[in-house]
């Protein structure tokens, strides 16, 4: 299979997990509690390093599952396996069409109440880079229940690119999952600010629910038509 | 049954929040403190003939005055708790 494919499977990849939505929940907390204590400049720079932090964490879990596929598989999944990685594929399409945000206005997620809870917490007490870059790492940890399929797939999609291209791959991959991040630090950097950001969530959250939805399910279809059939 | 817990009316908090929103809608330091001070005065007036308050009900009249002053600021008041 050429390496063109396997690119778009882990771009694919990377956009259903930059749909997610707890990471930019998280930043645009961060910079509502840093803006009315800090300077811009500092608000700027700890919301770089909470970027940063997301980056890496989606990094390292996609290289873990990387190295996990080869361990178990001596190479690559085997059929079997990709077919199980499907149906959590499917299934995660349905929870996000379902269960994702909670009803009622704004954007609440299906997470815990105290976990989001201690996010808010965690994002009102960032005063420091280092502080900024653990949040951004526990906001990309908390949705792992629905990540772990899309690092599983695009661990897979790495293990079955040329050898010179796997770590530009893995890295090309946690760019893609903090695209939104990074244009909602355009967007503010330009002039505009949280309060749109957490309005046009808001009122877009049924279209967002949607998009990730069907993203999980084309990914699934996707992988099915180039890795089984 | 969960314990209640009651505080004293603490005038300065609410202004200190209020301008923290204020600022974090991209409003300069300066509106902010005028923002803040305005829905102090309000919250001052509403509860100066009670005894005791919910802190939903004073939630409540402070977006009510955020409301009329700047919807955004009362969007960011109203959802801050609702990001994620």
């Amino acid at each position: 299979m050429s390496d063109y494919l396997n690119i778009a499977i882990i771009a694919l990849v990377g956009l259903v997990q930059a749909s997610l939505q707890l990471n930019l929940g998280g930043l645009i907390l961060l910079y509502h509690a840093s803006i009315g204590k800090h300077r811009r400049r500092k608000t700027r720079y700890l919301a770089k390093s909470y970027i940063w932090g997301a980056m890496a964490i989606n990094f390292l879990a996609v290289c873990a599952s990387c190295f996990i596929i080869d361990r178990i598989f001596s190479g690559v999944m085997d059929t079997k396996w990709i077919l199980i990685t499907i149906g959590a594929l499917l299934g995660c399409g349905i929870i996000m069409w379902i269960f994702y945000y909670k009803s009622g206005s704004g954007t609440q997620t299906w997470l815990p109440r105290s976990f989001t809870r201690y996010i808010r917490r965690r994002a009102r007490e960032t005063n420091d880079n280092i502080s900024a870059f653990s949040l951004g790492l526990l906001s990309a940890f908390g949705e792992m229940p629905l990540s772990l399929a899309l690092y599983v797939v695009a661990g897979n999609a790495i293990l079955l690119t040329s050898d010179k291209y796997q770590v530009l791959a893995a890295i090309f991959y946690a760019i893609l999952t903090a695209m939104p991040m990074v244009v909602l630090k355009l967007r503010i950097k330009s002039g505009s600010n949280v309060v749109a950001a957490q309005r046009w969530r808001s009122k877009n959250k049924r279209f967002t629910r949607v998009i990730s939805g069907f993203g999980f399910m084309i990914l699934g279809w996707f992988i099915l038509t180039y890795w089984v059939l | 049954m969960r314990k209640r817990v009651s505080y004293e009316y603490d005038r300065e908090g609410i202004k200190q929040h209020v301008m923290r929103t204020a600022k974090s809608a991209g409003v300069p330091e300066g509106w902010a403190a005028q923002i803040a001070e305005r829905v102090a005065k309000r919250t001052d007036a509403w509860i100066r003939d009670k005894d005791l308050v919910t802190e939903g009900d004073l939630r409540k009249v402070i977006a009510k005055e955020l409301d009329k002053i700047a919807p955004d600021i009362a969007f960011a008041y109203k959802n801050h708790d609702k990001i994620i």
